[in-house]
């Protein structure tokens, strides 16, 4: 495995995103190249978390426990996929376990190593803060259009469906959580269309006809009185007086 | 110009749901903080006292009185918000400035003042005074159905008249002589209520054939319901199921009314 690609590899990754190619450089290099046996555990749920790892071989699965214990397969990951990149800052417990589907192999980037490397280039720290904080930005901007989308919806104003067209709906294994989320949002939004339209077909249609020599008679009959006349004199004089005071 | 409006409510023909729109549409406009009052002038079969809870027993004065002058409006105003009882709805009216003014339900004097005709500079002079003595923001008149005599002078002296109509070409065709009389009568605002729709027709198609057809806007469209119906006109159906389909349409129908100037 070449170290460009391990490279290529961090960059895409949220953390490492804005680091320039010295930097990664410096932290790929102080990498643990590990070898994984097929059915070897990486990483046990519910285990403290240190390490960040980089699979540069081989596949590995992401495992939970359904309601029975049975195991349940959340996801496959290969060559060039980063596990646990979390890790690095806040130690938290692991949300799944990882085991290698095949020989596989893995560079792991501990805590200790980041740190080092923190230690030695503090401006790794500012690049990641920009990175976090370009990222904070993104989906805020994100969940406020899902508020405003969802008020619309809420309200049965579909427009936005046609103007956001573009927008680029589902596939692709973005690492990018809050456009999934506007993707999946507009889906379900247009989806809920479909089937309100559906629903609006369903309806029976009524309109109604209106017999216009009747009506003219009917009106002339009551207008032609006395009583009508004196009426639409009152009413006008009425009016005429809560108009001045 | 004196600011308290009124507004006649309207079918041509009965059992549209005058009554019921009448004193959720006044409940709705007094639960803003309005000043609001409600005339029954359905002198011949009397019915919107039910829905404000009052019975004979506790129905002091009444129109009748008026007419007859036996007794002044100030007398013959009862006051909801402070008689709300125990039903769940009406008790939200609870402090609000509504007032009712009933007809009487003593077969006698429906009689009587049927025999006799009404004195329409009379029931005129007491729908300004009433006005004027209560400092309303808004006077509801609910009526009898028809284009009765009475009924002639509310939509002649309304600033606003609701007609309620169903979906159905008896109503529409009444409807049509009754907006022309609006018109012919300078009513300064027309507007059309239809209820008891069937959910399974498009309101949508409704309310444009409607409203092209009278030229007028269709405030609301209320859909047929067994709870309403199920309610008997015991309490404030639209106070009691705030969230109820029935309740939300005729919320609208009461933003219209306060949207207009
Ligand atoms: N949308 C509706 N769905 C079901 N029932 C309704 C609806 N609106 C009114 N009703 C019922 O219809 C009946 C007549 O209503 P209401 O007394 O309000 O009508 P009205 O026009 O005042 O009648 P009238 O012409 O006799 O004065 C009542 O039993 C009421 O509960
Ligand atoms: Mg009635």
């Amino acid at each position: 495995m070449i170290h460009q690609d391990i490279l290529d590899f961090l960059r895409k990754t949220s953390v490492f995103k804005g680091l320039s190619d010295d930097l990664l450089r410096t932290l790929t290099e102080s990498a643990m190249p590990r070898i994984l046996a097929a059915g070897e555990t990486l990483i046990k749920k519910g285990e403290v978390g240190n390490s960040l790892f980089i699979i540069s071989q081989g596949w590995v699965k992401i495992v939970t426990e359904d309601s029975k214990g049975d195991e349940l397969i959340l996801n496959k990951c290969g060559a060039g996929e980063v596990i646990g990149e979390m890790s690095l800052f806040d130690s938290g417990l692991r949300s799944a376990s990882v085991i290698a589907l095949e020989a596989a192999q893995v560079l792991e980037i501990s805590r200790a190593i980041f740190m080092d490397v923190l230690d030695k280039n503090p401006e790794v720290g500012f690049a990641i803060i920009l990175s976090y904080s370009d990222r904070l930005r993104h989906n805020t901007t994100y969940i406020e259009k899902a508020i405003d989308w969802s008020q619309k919806t809420a309200a049965g104003d579909y427009s936005f469906i046609e103007a956001t067209q573009p927008l680029s709906v589902g596939a692709g294994a973005s690492d990018d959580k809050a456009t999934e989320l506007l993707s999946a949002f507009f889906t379900m939004v247009r989806k809920v269309k479909e089937r309100e339209d559906g629903l609006k077909k369903q309806l029976e249609q009524l309109t109604f006809e209106i017999d216009q020599t009747r009506r003219k008679q009917d009106f002339e009959e009551i207008t032609s009185t006395e009583f009508y006349a004196n009426l639409k004199e009152q009413a006008r004089t009425l009016r005429q007086k809560r108009n001045q005071s | 110009m004196s600011k308290g409006k009124i507004v006649s409510i309207h079918s041509f023909r009965g059992g549209t749901g005058k009554s019921n729109t009448t004193a959720n549409l006044a409940a709705q406009v007094a639960l803003t903080g309005k000043r609001v009052g409600v005339v029954d002038t359905d002198i011949q079969s009397p019915g919107i006292h039910v829905l404000f809870g009052l019975d004979e027993t506790k129905m002091g004065k009444t129109l009748n009185d008026f007419l007859h002058d036996k007794a002044s409006i100030r007398e013959v105003g009862f006051q909801v918000g402070e008689n709300t009882g125990d039903a769940e709805g009406r008790a939200k009216l609870a402090g609000k400035n509504l007032w009712l003014f009933p007809s009487s339900i003593r077969g006698r004097e429906i009689s009587q003042i049927l025999k006799e005709g009404i004195d329409f500079n009379r029931l005129n002079e007491g729908l300004q005074s009433t006005i004027t003595e209560f400092d309303l923001d808004y006077l509801f008149i609910d009526t009898h159905p028809g284009l009765n005599e009475e009924t002639l002078l509310s939509i002649a002296t309304s600033d606003i008249l609701i007609i309620i109509l169903r979906p159905d070409n008896q109503d529409i065709q009444g409807t049509s002589v009754t907006v022309d009389i609006a018109r012919s009568l300078d009513v300064p605002n027309l507007l059309l209520m239809v209820n008891k729709a069937l959910p399974k027709y498009d309101f949508q198609t409704i309310k444009n054939d409607i409203e092209s057809k009278f030229n007028a806007p269709v405030a609301g469209i209320l859909p047929l319901s067994f709870d309403l119906a199920d309610n008997a006109s015991q309490d404030l159906f639209s106070l009691k199921y705030p969230d109820h389909a029935w309740s939300t349409a005729l919320r609208g129908v009461a933003s219209a009314i306060l949207a207009l100037e």
